[in-house]
């Protein structure tokens, strides 16, 4: 039985419900969250968006009409206090053949229409891969992202970045995404969406920034342990200053002078990072090569399965975030979006993890997977940061 | 209590219930006209279909993946040459034999089947035994046939098709090694004194059995036949 | 399960005096009417489906705590409540719990219950292999869950993909635990749909024709079909995987030619089905309760009972919207994309024709109804959040985020629990004799209800605004602090409703024992055939099996319509109830052999991880389950089970089948003879 008091209180569930709703809906398209996808920022992002708005809103008239009529069912055939049973009964309807069908096919004409626009979307998202005038190889690995540039297109990696992938603003770039372990996901929300990295496969899928910034992103595809932690970014840059930040990953690394700190730190690092970390134009035990390009299959790198290869750190320094792009390169106040960082590097975060790497972020270092705490002595950490921040 | 009638065909010739779960013995009103035990064991096929359906997608997937398997010579045990996948060691001469045995232990469990319904204790359990030996005959093939191809160098790691093959040709002679169970302690039973092994039991064992047959008919041709 | 004792006079609750014959073999069967053997060996569909639903009820606390774990891991940014090791395998452990301990079982409950009773008989077609499936199930949840006490649970995700699934990225024993476990438990639910796939067909109670079979139990059919095929897949997928773990084949393994999505595409053809075994019973429900409370007919029936198998069919074809993002191609995509748009035709069909059945009713507020509306208004949100995905390209942001999680939680919670609720509150006094209080379960719907909406809404957005899924924690500045902290406040407040729901059933039992108050066979004024039989429904079912002429057969004898079609009362419900009281009615007989057998699956589950010696074990227990089950027939002939008057049987079919055999006698003559 329904009282006065129970309509009131479905109408106030009701009303503050809708309420919550609207107040929810306001700063949905918050650009300040940076992994929103409702604040689009490049073409595909934008093609998805459009597809999304009118089925979001078909889906919302959709809502309001079903729950406005429980709603309105609940309350007009409500069995009233004095119904006497098997007196006050209701009309036996079993149904209307014509009303159910007329129920069945409107929907499926509703989703018709809307599937005009579904596949327009999908075949529209692979031309803009098949149509895009440059390549990056995305590789994912346990638990980081690393990037491969062919610039001069002779099928050998011209740059290896990790963590930042930096492209030209208004260029359709068109992703190689593959993984060296397990399955893994790129996405950066407010430029595209995602596409899993599935070891023995290259998966391609375009993406442009319509303006130059920087854009988060996100593994999405349970990767293990530190699946939480593997992200990245791109940077858009203007053409002119994206052709600066090619032409500056390809020069040679930068050299430490003699005697400095950041030398007796480069003796370090040849003796115990080279084995999984690389620097262009070094083997891994520091003996100088006649190129400094970088060489694609370091350390196995190209055998699937567990490389023992970690983010190539020729340049660490022109990117602003390190270790799966968590943890800031520099200080606050630092300038970020040009081609090079502009700042006072991080040298406690940088020597924390250096310090103790797993205390940082969950890895499986024994099998491999991920960096192990090797145990380094203060003074080395000192030296090995004084190199590293010199790595621009 | 009252005698509730139920509309029943000519076929079935059981009195009227009053209800309840009869012994086993007795025959059950069924709205199809087909007992509940026959009924569940073609209920059941169903559910096998999709699992050999899965298999058998697997190694369709997986025939041609290269990964070479060292081929050796199964006497001397020389290196011969490699093969890429496991249909390039098939012998389909002996396949085609061992196939044809299973075939003839279907006909075989025909006969058992119409002995059963004859009511002709003998040549039921003499189909029954010849069936169960043809099928132990067909696993003996394939246990040979395995041997075969491990002793020249196909092991079930040793790459996707091989392993493919192996699990979906090992699954249907699992299968087939329980009907040969469930025919033995068929024929066993029906040396006891109250036998439970009516037709109808024996024609449902009949159709597990010709099912396992045509798994294998499909295996072999989609296999075995075609490259 | 004493060894003969020929004579032993035997006492049972009907006061009858009975004699303990020579068995047939060495042990005698399991006899006592009451007490704890009553349960472990019993046959009984309903006994069966009551154990069903307390051993899920028990999982749903256990898979609830979890749910409580990870809430408050990720209350706010940064905690570190769990590492990110143990949070991998409570969000797995999670997963894989509420799936298949808690909602597959408790719809395996409710269709055990009632199937029998509602299509008019008085048991499964095979009551031993009933009792087979639920001692299986449990056991292999057991099994299961002791991954926690031997290493660690499973921590792969629910849906465990490769190649980090395999042995090289997860080499403890969780996962060998998840795909051993899964497949003991998937054996269970497979035995139990051939069972209830022949009973539907062949048991219907005289007249009974296909569409009068009430809407629940059509449902329940259309799952079990589902649960035959689908579980092949899956069982196909763990055993490749299994094989990789253990034998080192290389199904999954990609640098050895092994492709890891084809563990995605044989998962996803069972698992999409499979979220439609977990949904379809529960639509059951709704259609038979809404009905009940609205004081009139199902609206639509047939368009009812053809989107339900619609549904069926259709559900084969979409199971690649689970791969938009794997890489399968444009084409691909395309199709299932279009297939899965589809899909929501049929089920948008019932949703109306539920509305439809309320409107112009007369409508009674009692807890069920409220569940089941529940139902229809918070499945229809989770539906349509499934609609937004089901266009590819807006997936391919929403996949593999909180949107997604907020999607399944409000059409498994929001849909399938609450109306499992529903029926629990619905179908209570069938099965125990007493009503759960109406007061308290009011707060029971209500608190679940807010709680739940407060949990599971604001993931919406937090998926829309970029939140990924099974991660353990998340940083400041990525903006979604408040909305997971108002998630974790609803998730407790779920717990409230849930402690509300179990601490109603302890104080009804308590006032029905003080009271001693039982409850008539039909409280709610109802519809279906199993209200026209006392509460709490005597073991034998029906006195008589009803002749069956019209659907809501029960509820035409009680009422007719005046030419306006207004209800019109001929008949109150004890006039045309049955009374419970027969005598002579034969049952299926207790039997020791289906837990003895389903005690088997444990040990072999071990072997196969640890040592071969326990598998061998494990057969031993298996084959003895078999041979004793084989030895015994279904229904002990020497047993006097209660209900008999004491006569022993006349020469049965058997018999007359030996007789010609040896050439004697005339088999149609002597069936004729047959006792009833």
């Amino acid at each position: 039985m329904i009282r006065r008091t129970s309509i009131r209180r479905a109408v106030w569930a009701a009303t503050s419900s809708a309420l919550v709703l609207v107040a929810a809906g306001c700063g949905l398209h918050d650009d300040e969250k940076p992994l929103n996808t409702l604040a689009p920022k490049g073409k595909q992002a934008d093609e998805i968006y459009s597809l999304v708005t009118p089925v979001f809103l078909v889906a919302g008239v959709v809502f309001v009409l079903v729950m406005g009529a429980a709603l309105y069912l609940a309350i007009r055939y409500r069995r009233r206090k004095d119904d006497v049973d098997g007196v006050d009964e209701p009309i036996q309807r079993h149904g209307n053949t014509p009303l159910e069908w007329g129920w069945t096919i409107l929907p499926a004409l509703v989703l018709a229409v809307l599937a005009i626009g579904n596949v327009k979307t999908i075949w529209t998202l692979e031309n803009d891969q098949r149509d895009a005038p440059m390549e990056v190889e995305v590789i994912g690995q346990q638990w980081w992202w690393e990037f491969r540039y062919d610039v001069d297109g002779d099928r050998k990696p011209d740059v290896i970045t990790a963590n930042q992938l930096v492209i030209p603003a208004g260029t359709t770039v068109r992703l190689a995404i593959q993984s060296n372990d397990v399955i893994h996901s790129f996405w950066i929300p407010m430029l595209s969406g995602k596409k899993d990295a599935v070891p023995g496969r290259t998966h391609h899928w375009a993406i442009t920034a319509a303006e130059p910034g920087i854009f988060q992103g996100q593994c999405t595809e349970f990767c293990g342990l530190s699946h939480a932690y593997m992200r990245m970014e791109v940077k858009a840059l203007s053409q002119a200053d994206y052709d600066k930040w090619i032409e500056h990953q390809m020069a040679a690394p930068e050299e430490p002078s003699a005697g400095s700190e950041a030398e007796a730190g480069k003796q370090v690092f040849f003796t115990k990072c080279a084995s999984c970390h690389q620097v262009n134009g070094y083997d891994d035990t520091g003996k100088k090569l006649d190129t400094h390009q970088p060489n694609g299959d370091y350390r196995g790198a190209q055998h699937p399965l567990i490389a023992g290869n970690a983010p190539n750190l020729t340049h660490i320094m022109s990117r602003d975030k390190f270790a799966r792009n968590m943890f800031q390169l520099y200080e606050d106040g630092a300038k970020l979006e040009g081609v090079l960082p502009e700042g006072d590097p991080n040298a406690g975060t940088l020597g924390s993890w250096l310090r103790n790497p797993p205390g940082m972020k969950p890895m499986n270092a024994d099998a491999n997977r991920g960096m192990p705490n090797l145990q380094l002595p203060e003074d080395e950490i000192r030296k090995l940061v004084a190199y590293l921040t010199l790595l621009k | 209590m009252t005698d509730v009638g139920i509309e029943m065909t000519d076929d079935v010739k059981v009195p009227p219930l009053e209800g309840g779960h009869l012994t086993e013995h007795e025959v059950h009103p069924t709205a199809t006209g087909i007992s509940n035990e026959k009924l569940s064991m073609w209920v059941f096929l169903g559910s096998e279909c999709l699992l050999f359906g899965g298999l058998i997608s697997t190694y369709l997937l997986y025939k041609n993946r290269p990964g070479a398997i060292e081929v050796r010579d199964t006497v001397s045990g020389a290196h011969v040459g490699n093969a890429q996948r496991i249909s390039d060691l098939f012998d389909i001469g002996f396949t085609s034999v061992s196939s044809f045995i299973l075939l003839a232990s279907s006909l075989t469990m025909v006969f058992a089947v119409l002995a059963a319904a004859k009511h002709q204790q003998d040549k039921l359990r003499l189909w029954l035994g010849t069936t169960a030996a043809l099928g132990a005959v067909f696993v003996g093939g394939q246990v040979y046939e395995f041997t075969e191809f491990l002793n020249k160098g196909a092991g079930y790691t040793s790459n996707v098709s091989t392993s493919a093959f192996y699990t979906l040709t090992g699954f249907h002679g699992v299968h087939v090694s329980i009907g040969i169970l469930i025919l033995l302690a068929t024929l066993a039973l029906t040396f006891r004194e109250r036998s439970q092994v009516t037709p109808e039991r024996v024609e449902i064992v009949g159709l597990y059995w010709h099912f396992v047959d045509v798994v294998w008919i499909l295996i072999f041709t989609v296999i075995y036949l075609i490259k | 399960m004493a060894l003969v004792n020929a004579r032993t006079p035997l006492e049972l609750p009907s006061g009858a005096e009975t004699t303990v014959r020579r068995p047939l073999g060495v042990f005698q069967r399991p006899v006592r009417p009451t007490g704890w053997r009553s349960w472990v060996f019993t046959v009984d569909h309903k006994k069966v489906g009551i154990m069903y639903g307390a051993g899920s009820l028990l999982f749903f606390l256990v898979g609830g705590i979890e749910a409580l774990l990870i809430r408050t891991q990720l209350a706010r940014p940064g905690l570190k409540v769990l590492s990110a090791d143990l949070f991998n395998q409570v969000f797995t452990m999670h997963g894989v719990t509420m799936i298949f301990l808690v909602v597959m079982p408790l719809q395996a409950a409710f269709a055990n219950y009632l199937i029998p009773l509602q299509i008019g008989t008085r048991d499964v077609a095979f009551p031993r292999l009933n009792a087979l499936s639920f001692w299986i199930w449990l056991f292999g949840s057991i099994f299961f869950n002791t991954s926690w006490f031997l290493g660690g649970g499973a921590d792969g995700g629910w849906f465990n993909y490769a190649p980090n699934n395999g042995v090289i990225f997860s080499p403890g024993h969780g996962i060998d635990f998840y795909a051993v476990g899964l497949q003991i438990i998937g054996v269970a639910s497979l035995i139990s749909a051939v069972n209830l796939i022949v009973t539907v067909i062949n048991m219907r109670a005289p007249g009974m024709t296909w569409f009068k079979l009430p809407v629940f139990t059509w449902m329940a059919l259309v799952t079990q079909f589902l649960l035959l095929f689908a579980l092949p897949v899956i069982a196909v997928a763990l055993f490749l995987l299994t094989f990789d773990r253990l034998y080192g084949s290389n199904f999954f393994n990609a640098s050895l030619g092994g492709d890891p999505m084809l563990w995605e595409h044989l998962f996803w053809i069972f698992g999409h089905p499979e979220v439609y075994i977990m949904i379809m019973p529960s639509f059951g429900i709704v259609s038979e309760i809404i009905p009940v409370f609205s004081r009139k007919p199902i609206f639509g029936y047939p368009f009812m009972v053809f989107s339900g198998i619609a549904i069926g069919f259709m559900g084969w074809g979409v199971w690649a919207h689970h791969m938009f993002a794997s890489g399968i191609g444009p084409m691909s995509v395309m199709a299932f994309s279009l297939s899965t748009m589809f899909i929501a035709v049929p089920t948008g069909v019932k949703i109306l024709n539920w509305l439809a059945t309320m409107w112009g009713g007369r409508l009674r507020f009692s807890t069920a109804m409220l569940f089941a509306i529940g139902l229809v208004t918070m499945f229809t949100i989770g539906g349509l959040s499934g609609v937004t995905h089901a266009f590819a390209p807006a997936d391919t942001q929403q996949t593999d985020t909180y949107y997604i999680v907020a999607h399944f939680h409000y059409v498994l919670f929001g849909g399938a629990l609450l109306a499992i609720f529903g029926g629990f509150y619905f179908w209570w006094p069938k099965m125990f004799g007493y009503r759960l209080g109406e007061k308290v379960g009011k707060w029971n719907f209500w608190l679940m209800l807010i709680g739940f909406n407060l949990t599971f809404g604001p993931m919406h957005i937090l998926g829309l605004q970029g939140m990924s899924r099974r991660i353990f924690t998340y940083s400041p500045d990525q903006g979604f602090d408040f909305w997971n902290m108002v998630a974790t406040i609803g998730a407790f407040t779920i717990a409230v409703s849930v402690l509300v729901f179990f601490a109603n059933i302890i104080t009804s039992f308590r006032k029905h024992r003080r009271t001693q108050e039982v409850v008539s066979g039909d409280p709610w004024d109802a519809r279906g055939l199993e209200w026209m039989i006392p509460s709490p429904a005597p073991e034998h079912n029906y006195d008589e099996i009803p002749v069956v002429t019209e659907l809501d057969e029960f509820w035409h004898r009680k009422y007719g319509h005046d030419e306006e079609g207004h209800l019109v009362r001929i008949a109150s419900a004890e006039e045309v109830s049955q009374k419970g009281d027969a005598t002579n009615v034969h049952l299926p007989s207790p039997s020791y052999w289906p837990i003895v057998l389903a005690a088997g699956l444990p040990f072999i589950g071990y072997g196969v991880i640890y040592n071969l010696a326990w598998a061998v074990l494990g057969g031993l227990l298996l084959l003895a389950g078999v041979f004793g089950w084989v030895m015994e027939p279904s229904t002990d002939p020497e047993a006097d089970h209660g209900l008999h008057g004491g006569d022993d049987l006349e020469p049965t079919a058997e018999a007359a089948f030996e007789e010609a055999a040896a050439g004697e006698g005339d088999p149609q003559a002597e069936l004729e003879e047959a006792p009833r």
